[in-house]
């Protein structure tokens, strides 16, 4: 601010709550994802010349979807999903019983959660991979589904 | 297969007819599989009654009654955890005096719990959290007070895990894209695959 003020020559607060408006204008504009014409009307009430509304209206277009990715984090989540790595083992032995032939899926997890990533380390057996493999299948299936399509089509 | 002084000191208490008659004995073999493959997890409030309550046991002289337990418990346990076969178990209850029948009794006992000993022998041990199940939830997200008309599928995953040890842990969950779930899928596929060749071989 204090930059500002000694290059166009004009008070601090001024500098301030310049700055803060126009955070205002395009943190709510990219928030609502409001369309250019309603943009272009929003603006208008300023009081504004052409060519500065013209900028605005520019910098919203260029700059909402970075915006709306950085607002995106601000959202209540839960861990996400960042990837995964598996392993396949036999066991042979253990201390309470030998001669043994187990095949044994380990897993790594990685998940992100607020800027940390996790990683857990897990393990299954052979039947219960294909059980996830089938559950997680019918999971993807259903995205494609009429019901689905139709809420998406109809939520725009 | 070895057994410990102890235990062998147990068999040959065991395998005197005059300290441990017919009966009694075979009371005994079947008080000793049950001790160990009835309900191991229970704990005691569970059980109505001691196992070695049986009719057949009174007249023992307690001492002798829980060391040869022990060792009965202790041959069982051993011949599960190397998976000796019936030679190995007989050479081993040869060296403790036992006569052919009462080894004979005990093997049979054996070969009739050998699965489910081997069972519970396989399952104890350290291992990392197990997965045993997955619930998956599809949402549409519509808007949230930050950031509206975000429209896009999200995917909540939870996988159900269990504990060696205590045997439950609370659920893994994560949410993921679509893409992120083929991504997830698409390794489990690779491993599941993978998993066949190698059964092949």
């Amino acid at each position: 601010c204090a930059f500002f003020t000694g290059k166009l020559n004009i008070g601090v607060d001024t500098v301030q709550h310049g700055v803060e408006g126009l955070t205002y204008l395009l943190t709510e504009s990219s928030k609502l994802m409001i369309s250019e014409i309603d943009f272009q009307d929003s603006i208008h009430v300023l009081g504004f010349s052409d060519e500065l509304n013209q900028l605005l209206l520019q910098l919203y277009l260029d700059n909402r979807r970075e915006i709306r990715s950085i607002l995106s984090e601000l959202v209540p989540k839960l861990p996400s999903y960042h990837s995964l790595e598996w392993r396949l083992d036999v066991q042979l032995a253990s201390r309470s019983l030998r001669q043994q032939i187990k095949p044994v899926v380990t897993l790594k997890l990685h998940l992100n959660q607020n800027e940390d990533q996790t990683a857990q380390v897990l393990q299954t057996d052979p039947s219960t991979l294909l059980h996830l493999i089938q559950q997680l299948e019918q999971a993807l299936g259903e995205m494609k589904t009429n019901h689905c399509r139709r809420i998406v089509r109809n939520m725009k | 297969m070895e057994l410990s002084a102890y235990a062998q000191g147990g068999w040959r208490l065991l395998g005197d007819p005059r300290r441990f008659p017919r009966r009694p004995y075979a009371a005994l073999l079947r008080a000793a599989f049950r001790s160990l493959l009835d309900h191991p997890h229970a704990g005691l409030g569970k059980a109505d009654s001691f196992v070695l309550d049986d009719p057949d046991l009174k007249d023992i002289d307690p001492t002798v009654l829980k060391h040869c337990h022990a060792a009965a418990a202790t041959c069982i346990l051993e011949a599960g955890k190397h998976k000796a076969d019936i030679a190995a178990i007989s050479t081993c209850l040869e060296d403790c005096k036992l006569d052919k029948e009462r080894i004979e009794q005990f093997c049979t006992e054996y070969q009739k719990n050998k699965d489910a000993l081997e069972i519970l022998l396989g399952s104890i041990g350290r291992s990392p959290l197990h997965i045993t199940d997955v619930s998956w939830r599809l949402e549409y997200q519509i808007k949230s007070n930050q950031l509206h008309k975000t429209y896009q599928p999200s995917y909540l995953v939870t996988l159900n895990v269990e504990n060696s040890d205590s045997g439950s842990h609370p659920d893994v969950s994560f949410s993921c894209t679509m893409e992120q779930l083929q991504d997830l899928v698409g390794k489990l596929k690779d491993a599941a695959k993978s998993l066949e060749r190698a059964t092949q071989m």
